[in-house]
C-alpha cells in the first residue's frame, strides 16, 4: 500500500460544522426513541445476536474489506472462498444457527461460493427429498463432505421453467436416468456456486418415460470428482465470467453428455417414476413443487426493506452532512446549507425512506401468510406417512392460502425489488459526485443487488400472475360468489359503489388512503376483464394493462400492510407516542407520494378528484416532507445498520465522511503504488516498476 | 482443447435465421437512413476507416478488461491511450479521426483532460502571452496537464471553494494553501497518476488597498501549476497528489485529490485574460462580462446533449437485436406447437425498449439542434452581443440535464429487459452503464442546474406579462405573450389540440403545458413570494416541462423539413416522432390535463395509441437500429452482434475466455488451501492484506 501522506496532511480537519457535529444537532433535534424502535423492527434478540457476531468477525483479517473494489474478478472469487470458508469454520465452532449464519453472511456483505449451498441446495434437498434421499444426500450436504447447486436456468431459458431444453431419460432396462444436454442452449446458466465451487447440483431436466415427456423434475447430479475437484467425464462445467455485479459468487454454466445417474437420484417426495411398472407418478399438487419459490421470494420483499435502508441510511447521513450553496432567500452571511434541507433532495429521499418501513412491514406479513401456511400443511400431514410422501387429500387444506400467496407474493417481489433497487441508484445520485465513489457504499450493494430485479422470474413476466389471479377473483365476484378473502372484498366493495362514486378524503383519513387504493385496483381489474372477456382482447396485446394492474394491486397491498402495522396494538404498545405519530406520517408519505406519481389511474378511476391530487402535490407532501425532515437521522440510525456493513465514507454513524474519503484514498488505494511515466512517446509504462510490464 | 461442446448448436430458429427475417420485413433502407443520421460530416467514413486499424492492434482486443484488478486496468488504460496518441502521428491521423479511434476502444481516456479542459482552459482565460508560452507545450505534449476546480468538500458551488492563492507583495508571488481537508481538490481527472502539470482554481485573495494586513477575497480564479516533477514523476514538494480510488465506473480514469501547503507560484501563474492582479501594486481588475467564464461549461454541457444519442442507440441495438432473438413462452392464445415467441414481440418489452428506440432519434434532432444554438451564440458572443447568451445557458442545461438522464436510465431500461443475461459481461452494457452514470451528477447535477432554466424561464415570463401585447422579441417571449392574451379569451373561443390527429397539435400540447407551468409558478413566485427552496420540486418540474416541449418541436421541425429520405423510412421516423411524445406525455398525463393541454377524452385513449405505434414500429426495430451502424467492436456484445449469433458468443466467452476457468478450487471448509494444489493454506490470498 502507498506510504501514508506527511504530517501537515494528516493534521487538516474539514471545514466547520464538523460532520460530527452536524449528526450530533441532528440527533438532539429529535426526540425518536431509535433503541425502542430498532427493537420493534429487528427483535432485541436478533440486534444482540448481530453485535456478538460483530465483535467476533471484524477483526479476522481475512474479512477485510478494504481492497474489495480494486481486486480483478479472480483474485476476488478466491478472496471470497476464503471467507466463505472462515465463516463455515467458525459457524462449527459456534455452533451457529441458519439464522446466525445468514446474519454473518449480511455483516460480511458480499455473495461467497457457498451461497447457493447454504440456501437453494439444502431447502430443495430438504423439502422435494424423500427420508431416503435425506439420508444419502442432505445428511452429508449438511456437513459439507458434499457441495452443492441449484442448476434452473439456462443458456436459452430463464423464467419459462416448462421450456427448459435439459432432457433425463428412464431407462427401464438398467433402472436409470440418462442427463443430457440435446443443444447449445440447453447448457444451465447462472447457477450461482457451481462455476469453481460446487460437486454436485439438483438439476431440472425434463423428465422421459417411454418417449413421453413429463415436465421439468429436479434431479440430484455430482458433477466433480470429490478428490480431485475436476469435472466428470462428459460433464463439462465452468464459470460464466465477469458480470455487472455478484462477481464474488461463481456463476456457472454446465453441460451433460449423456451421463448415467441411478434411479434414488431424483427427487421423489412429490413425484416419482416407479422402479418397478415404470409408472409416472403424479404430484399430489403441481404448485407445490413452487413453494420454494414463495419462500424465496417472501425473502426478497424482506429484504429489500433492509437493502432499501442501506441507501437511505447512507444518503440521508451525507446529506446532513455535505453543505451546498445558500439559500436564496436566507441571509447571505448564513453558512452553506445542508442539502438534506433542499425540497428536491428531501422528495427524493424521505420518500424512500418511507418506503423502507413501508417494505419492512410488508415483508413481516407475508412471512406470517408463509409460516401460517407451513403450519397448516404441516398439521394435515400426520407424521407416519411422512415415509410415502404427503398425499393429496392432507395438503388441500392449505393450498387455498398458498394460491393467494403465491399470487401476491410474486406481484410483491416484482415491486418490492424494484423499488429497493431503482431506490438505491436514487440514493447514490442523491449524493452527487462523491456517490460515484466506490467508497460510497453505495454503486457496489447496487451492482449486487440488481440481479434480484430479473431472477427468480424477470419481474415483467410475473405481474401476469397477478393479473391472471385477479381476473379469476372478479369473474367470481360478478357470479355472485361470497367475497371471503380480502380480494373479492375490494371488488365487492367496488361493485357495490361503482353508480354512486367514491369520494374517499385521502387527505384526512388513513383508512381512505387504503381504501382509495384499493378501488384503483378494482377498477382497473374490471377494465382489464372487460377488454378480455367482453373484448376479446388477445392475452398478449393485453401484457402492459396487467403489468399496470398488478403494480397498482401490489401497492395496495403495501399501502394496507403498512397501515395495519402502525395502527396494530403491537405498535402502539412498543412505541412512544411521539414515534408512532411518526410512523404514521412515514404511512402518509409513502401512500400520498406514491398516489401523486400514479395520479392518471387515482384521477381516471374516479377514486380521487384533480383538486385532491393538485392538493397532495403542492401541500400535503411538502407538509409531510417538513414534518419527517428532523427526524431523518433517527429514523435511519433505528434501522442500527452497523457500520462495518455499510462499509460506506459517507454514510458513517459519526458524521467523519471527509476523513474517511480521504483516508480510504491515501492509505488503501494500491493505484497509488504506481507511479507512471505520461509521455506517449515512452514506451516504459511506469518509472518504478523496472521489470516490463505484464500487459 | 476440443471436447464434446464444440458439436452442440443452439436450438432452432437460431439467431441468424430470425435476425435474417427481421431485416427482410422491413422496408427501411438502413444505408439511407445511416447516412442521413451520421453522415454529414464523414462520421461513417472515418469509422470505416479506423476500425480495421484499431482491429489489428492486440493491445485493443477487448477480451480480458473486464477481469483486471483496478491497478491492472489502469496501467491498461494508459497504455492504451499512449498507443492512440502515438497512432495519431504514424497514420497522420486528423483530431476527428483521432476521436473516432478512441471511440471505437471505447476507453474514458486519461488523457481526457491534457486534451480537452486544460488546453481549453488556457485557450480562453490565458493571456496573449501566456498562450504563446504554455500552448506550445500542451500541443506538443511536452507538459502533461489537468483541470482542478471541485474539492472534496465543495462540487457545484464554485463559490465555496476553500483553496486558497495569497498574493505576496513582496515576493510578487501567490501562495497556494489548503487551509482545511475539505479544501483538497477532488475528482480532478488525469491528475490522480498522470499529469504533471494543472489548473488550479482558487480563491483569490488580495490586500485591502485601505488596510494591507488585511486580505480580500475576489473569489474564484485558475492558475496553472506545475504539480510533479519532470523527471521522477513525483509530487512537488508541498504538494500531496494521488488517485481518489476506485469508483462506479471511469476505471481508467485517475482522479484525483490534491492538497498544497504554502506553495509558492509566480505571478504569471494566474491565468489573466480577463482578470488581473497588478504585479508592482497588487490591485485587481474585473473582467468585464463575468459570464463569459461560464462559456466552456455551456461547450461541455451542450456536447453532452449530443453525444447521449450515441450512447443510447448502443443500448437500444443490443437490446432490439437480443429481444428479437431471445425466446421465451408460446403466446397464450396461439399455436402451442411452434417455437417460444420472440420477446420483443411482448407488450411489455415493448414498452421499455422501443419508446428507447423513438428517443434516439429525438436526441439525434436535439442534439444538432443545441450545436447550432451553440455555434451561434458564440458567433454573437465574439462580435459583442451577449443577448443569446442567457438562453443557450438556460437550454443547455435544462437539455443537459433531462437528455442525460434518458440516455443514462435508458441504458439500464434495456440491459434489465434482457434479464439475466443483460446482467453478465456479455451484455456490453456495463462498462457503458457504469461510465455513463457518472454524467447525470457530473458538469452540475441534473437537479441542480434545472434550477437555472426555472430562474429563466420566470425572468421570461416576468417580463412577458409586462407588456403581452408588444410583439414578441424571440420565440419564448412571442409565446409567452401569445399565452396570457389567450388567457383573456372567453372559454368558448379556446380549442383543444387534436394530439391524435396532429403532429403540428402535438408540439403546440407540449408547448402549451410548458407555458402554462411558467405562469403559474411565475405567480407563486413573483406574485405570492413563496420561498424558492420550497418551489424547487415544482421548478424541476417546469425545467423538464421547457425541455420535453424543445425536444419535441425541434424532432416535429427536422422531419417536416427534411427533403431527403424515402417515404417507408420517413413514415417509420414520423411514428417515433409520435411514440416518443405520447409515450411521454402519457408519462406526466396529469400535467397535461390539468393545464387543458389535452382533453381527458384523448388522454384515455394514450395507452392504447401508444400500444398501436409500438406494434407500428415493431418490424422495423431491427434495421432502425441497423442504421446507427454502431460496429460489433464498439458494442463488444454477444447479446448484441449483427449476425446474432448470441448463444455462441456467451457460451465462447465463458468457456473459452474467461480466466478464472483456469483454476481449480479446494471447496472444503476444514482446509484453507484455496487453490487446488498450491498447498498454501490460503496464504497466498492473505498475503496482501
Amino acid at each position: 500500500m502507498p506510504s501514508p501522506p506527511p504530517d501537515w496532511v494528516k493534521a487538516l480537519k474539514p471545514s466547520g460544522p464538523q460532520g460530527s457535529e452536524l449528526l450530533h444537532q441532528e440527533r438532539a433535534q429529535s426526540n425518536v426513541d431509535v433503541e425502542r424502535l430498532s427493537e420493534l423492527l429487528h427483535t432485541k434478540e436478533t440486534l444482540e445476536r448481530r453485535a456478538s457476531l460483530l465483535a467476533l468477525l471484524q477483526p479476522e483479517k481475512v474479512f477485510d474489506k478494504s481492497q474489495n473494489h480494486s481486486l480483478g474478478r479472480v483474485e476476488r472469487l478466491q478472496r471470497s472462498l476464503a471467507k466463505a470458508k472462515r465463516l463455515q469454520q467458525l459457524a462449527e465452532e459456534h455452533k451457529w444457527s441458519m439464522q446466525e449464519l445468514h446474519a454473518a453472511n449480511d455483516l460480511i456483505g458480499e455473495p461467497t461460493p457457498y451461497g447457493l449451498h447454504a440456501s437453494m441446495f439444502l431447502v430443495t434437498l430438504r423439502e422435494q427429498g424423500t427420508p431416503e434421499q435425506h439420508k444419502l444426500f442432505l445428511e452429508r450436504a449438511e456437513k459439507y463432505e458434499i457441495i452443492g447447486c441449484y442448476a434452473q436456468t439456462e443458456l436459452g431459458h430463464g423464467s419459462n421453467v416448462r421450456g427448459l431444453e435439459t432432457t433425463a431419460t428412464w431407462n427401464s432396462n438398467d433402472k436409470t436416468f440418462t442427463i443430457n444436454s440435446p443443444t447449445l442452449t440447453a447448457s444451465k446458466w447462472w447457477i450461482g456456486s457451481l462455476g469453481r465451487t460446487a460437486n454436485h447440483a439438483v438439476v431440472m431436466a425434463q423428465l422421459f418415460i417411454d418417449g413421453k415427456n413429463y415436465g421439468p423434475h429436479p434431479f440430484v447430479v455430482q458433477v466433480r470428482d470429490l478428490e480431485t475437484h475436476q469435472p466428470l467425464d462428459n460433464v463439462y462445467v465452468g464459470d460464466i465470467g465477469p458480470k455487472f455485479g455478484y462477481n464474488t459468487m461463481d456463476n456457472g454454466f454446465l453441460l451433460f453428455n449423456n451421463v448415467k445417474i441411478p434411479h434414488v437420484n431424483m427427487l421423489a417426495r412429490f413425484c416419482q417414476v416407479d422402479k418397478e411398472t415404470n409408472q409416472y407418478a403424479k404430484p399430489a399438487m403441481p404448485s407445490l413443487v413452487f413453494g420454494t419459490m414463495t419462500w424465496v421470494r417472501a425473502n426478497i420483499v424482506l429484504d429489500a426493506g433492509g437493502v432499501l435502508a442501506r441507501g437511505v441510511t447512507i444518503a440521508t447521513r451525507y446529506c446532513a452532512v455535505r453543505r451546498q450553496f445558500q439559500d436564496r432567500d436566507a441571509d447571505p452571511h448564513a453558512g452553506e446549507t445542508q442539502v438534506l434541507n433542499y425540497k428536491m433532495v428531501q422528495v427524493r429521499l424521505l420518500p424512500l425512506l418511507a418506503s423502507m418501513y413501508a417494505l419492512h412491514f410488508t415483508g413481516r406479513g407475508m412471512m406470517r401468510l408463509y409460516e401460517e401456511n407451513q403450519s397448516r400443511m404441516k398439521a394435515a400431514s400426520s407424521p407416519d406417512q411422512e415415509s410415502r410422501g404427503a398425499g393429496p387429500e392432507q395438503l388441500r387444506a392449505g393450498a387455498n392460502l398458498l394460491a393467494d400467496l403465491h399470487a401476491t407474493s410474486c406481484g410483491l417481489k416484482a415491486l418490492a425489488s424494484t423499488t429497493a433497487g431503482e431506490g438505491l441508484e436514487i440514493c447514490r445520485r442523491a449524493c452527487g459526485g462523491h456517490g460515484y465513489s466506490s467508497y460510497s457504499g453505495i454503486g457496489p450493494a447496487y451492482a449486487d443487488y440488481l440481479p434480484t430485479l430479473t431472477w427468480e422470474g424477470d419481474n415483467y413476466m410475473l405481474t401476469q400472475q397477478v393479473a391472471r389471479y385477479l381476473l379469476k377473483s372478479a369473474r367470481a365476484v360478478l357470479a355472485g360468489k361470497p367475497a371471503r378473502n380480502d380480494t373479492s372484498q375490494i371488488l365487492q366493495a367496488y361493485l357495490d359503489r361503482r353508480d354512486k362514486g367514491a369520494s374517499f378524503d385521502v387527505l384526512d383519513e388513513d383508512k381512505d388512503i387504503v381504501a382509495a387504493f384499493g378501488w384503483r385496483t378494482a377498477h382497473l381489474t374490471f377494465e382489464a376483464l372487460k377488454h378480455r372477456d367482453a373484448e376479446q382482447r388477445s392475452w398478449n396485446s393485453l401484457l402492459v394493462d396487467f403489468w399496470r394492474l398488478s403494480t397498482a394491486h401490489s401497492q395496495y397491498l403495501m399501502v394496507k400492510n403498512f397501515y395495519e402495522a402502525v395502527s396494530s396494538p403491537e405498535l402502539s404498545g412498543a412505541l412512544d407516542p411521539e414515534t408512532k405519530g411518526l410512523m404514521h406520517q412515514l404511512f402518509r408519505l409513502f401512500s400520498l407520494h406514491t398516489l401523486e406519481r400514479e395520479a392518471a389511474e387515482f384521477f381516471s378511476s374516479g377514486a380521487v378528484t384533480v383538486r385532491q391530487i393538485t392538493l397532495t402535490r403542492t401541500t400535503a407532501v411538502l407538509k409531510l416532507l417538513d414534518d419527517i425532515r428532523p427526524h431523518a437521522v433517527r429514523l435511519v440510525d433505528a434501522w442500527a445498520i452497523p457500520d462495518w456493513q455499510l462499509d460506506s465514507s459517507l454514510g458513517r454513524y459519526d458524521g467523519k465522511v471527509y476523513e474517511d474519503l480521504f483516508r480510504r484514498a491515501s492509505e488503501e488505494n494500491p493505484v497509488n503504488e504506481l507511479v507512471f511515466d505520461p509521455y506517449p512517446w515512452n514506451s516504459a509504462l511506469l518509472k518504478n516498476e523496472p521489470a516490463k510490464s505484464k500487459l | 482443447m476440443p471436447d464434446f461442446t464444440d458439436n452442440l448448436r443452439p436450438s432452432q430458429p437460431d439467431g441468424p435465421t430470425t435476425l435474417a427475417r427481421e431485416r427482410q420485413k422491413s422496408n427501411i433502407a438502413t444505408e439511407e437512413l445511416g447516412q442521413h443520421l451520421l453522415g454529414s460530416d464523414g462520421f461513417l467514413v472515418r469509422q470505416a476507416r479506423i476500425l480495421p486499424i484499431i482491429q489489428q492492434e492486440p493491445l485493443f482486443s477487448k477480451d480480458q478488461q473486464q477481469n483486471l484488478s483496478r491497478p491492472e486496468r489502469f496501467k491498461l488504460g494508459v497504455a492504451r491511450a499512449k498507443l492512440l496518441r502515438q497512432m495519431k502521428d504514424t497514420h497522420k491521423w486528423s483530431h476527428l479521426e483521432y476521436q473516432m479511434a478512441e471511440y471505437l476502444v471505447d476507453d474514458v481516456s486519461p488523457y481526457f483532460l491534457h486534451m480537452e479542459m486544460f488546453i481549453t482552459t488556457i485557450r480562453e482565460q490565458a493571456s496573449e502571452e501566456q498562450q504563446a508560452h504554455w500552448l506550445p507545450l500542451i500541443e506538443l505534449w511536452k507538459i502533461i496537464g489537468a483541470y482542478a476546480q471541485t474539492e472534496l468538500g465543495h462540487g457545484s458551488n464554485v463559490r465555496g471553494l476553500e483553496l486558497e492563492a495569497r498574493w505576496d507583495n513582496r515576493t510578487k508571488e501567490f501562495v497556494l494553501h489548503s487551509p482545511t481537508l475539505t479544501a483538497s481538490k477532488w475528482w480532478n481527472g488525469s491528475l490522480g497518476r498522470l499529469a504533471n502539470h494543472a489548473i488550479v482554481v482558487a480563491q483569490l485573495l488580495l490586500p485591502d488597498p485601505s488596510s494591507p494586513d488585511q486580505y480580500v477575497s475576489h473569489g474564484p480564479h485558475p492558475f496553472i501549476v506545475q504539480v510533479r516533477d519532470m523527471k521522477t514523476h513525483q509530487p512537488l514538494n508541498g504538494i500531496v497528489v494521488g488517485d481518489i480510488g476506485p469508483k462506479y465506473g471511469y476505471i481508467t480514469m485517475d482522479n484525483a485529490y490534491m492538497l498544497f501547503d504554502q506553495f509558492r507560484i509566480p505571478h504569471s501563474a494566474m491565468l489573466s485574460r480577463y482578470s488581473k492582479v497588478d504585479l508592482n501594486t497588487g490591485i485587481y481588475t474585473k473582467p468585464e462580462k463575468p459570464a463569459l467564464v461560464y462559456g466552456s461549461l455551456t461547450y461541455v454541457r451542450s456536447n453532452m446533449v449530443h453525444r447521449a444519442r450515441l450512447v443510447l442507440a448502443r443500448a437500444v441495438t443490443v437490446a432490439v437485436r437480443y429481444s428479437s432473438v431471445r425466446r421465451q413462452f408460446q403466446d397464450r392464445d396461439g399455436d402451442k406447437t411452434g417455437p417460444e415467441m420472440s420477446v420483443l414481440d411482448y407488450p411489455t418489452v415493448q414498452i421499455r425498449i422501443l419508446p428507447l428506440l423513438a428517443t434516439t432519434f429525438a436526441l439525434h434532432y436535439t442534439g444538432l439542434a443545441m450545436q447550432t444554438v451553440y455555434k451561434n451564440a458564440r458567433q454573437d458572443i465574439e462580435e459583442g452581443n451577449f443577448n443569446s447568451l442567457a438562453h443557450m445557458h438556460s437550454m443547455s442545461s435544462g437539455l443537459k440535464s433531462l437528455c442525460t438522464i434518458f440516455a443514462a436510465d435508458g441504458i439500464e431500461t434495456c440491459r434489465r429487459a434482457m434479464g439475466g443475461h443483460g446482467f453478465g459481461g456479455g451484455s456490453g452494457l456495463i462498462q457503458v452503464n457504469n461510465d455513463y452514470l457518472s454524467k447525470p451528477t457530473v458538469e452540475g447535477d441534473n437537479w441542480m442546474i434545472t434550477q437555472q432554466v426555472a430562474a429563466y424561464v420566470i425572468k421570461k415570463m416576468t417580463a412577458a406579462v409586462g407588456s403581452p401585447d408588444t410583439p414578441g422579441i424571440d420565440e419564448t417571449d412571442a409565446r409567452f405573450k401569445e399565452f396570457i392574451r389567450n388567457k383573456r379569451r372567453p372559454e368558448s373561443e379556446k380549442r383543444t389540440y387534436d394530439i391524435l390527429n396532429s403532429d403540428l397539435d402535438i408540439v403546440k400540447s407540449f408547448e402549451l403545458r410548458a407555458t402554462a407551468m411558467a405562469s403559474s409558478t411565475k405567480l407563486i413566485r413573483v406574485i405570492k413570494k413563496r420561498n424558492w427552496n420550497s418551489l424547487l420540486i415544482q421548478l424541476h418540474k417546469l425545467s423538464r416541462a421547457q425541455s420535453e416541449s424543445i425536444i419535441v418541436a425541434t424532432f416535429f421541425d427536422a422531419l417536416s423539413n427534411d427533403k431527403t429520405l424515402s417515404a417507408p423510412t420517413k413514415n417509420v421516423l414520423w411514428d417515433c416522432y409520435r411514440l416518443f411524445a405520447l409515450y411521454s406525455m402519457e408519462n406526466e398525463s396529469f400535467e397535461f390535463l390539468r393545464t387543458n393541454a389535452v382533453s381527458q377524452t384523448d388522454l384515455d385513449s394514450l395507452a392504447s395509441r401508444v400500444q398501436d405505434l409500438m406494434a407500428r414500429i415493431r418490424p422495423h426495430a431491427v434495421t432502425l437500429v441497423d442504421s446507427w451502424m454502431i460496429p460489433d467492436y464498439l458494442l463488444d456484445s454477444a447479446l448484441g452482434r449483427y449476425d446474432g449469433r448470441v448463444y455462441e458468443d456467451l457460451f465462447n466467452r465463458a468457456h473459452r475466455l474467461n480466466p478464472l476457468n483456469r483454476i481449480t478450487f479446494n471447496p472444503n471448509y476444514w482446509e484453507d488451501e484455496i487453490v487446488k494444489g498450491s498447498g498454501d493454506n490460503g496464504r497466498g490470498i492473505l498475503s496482501k492484506l
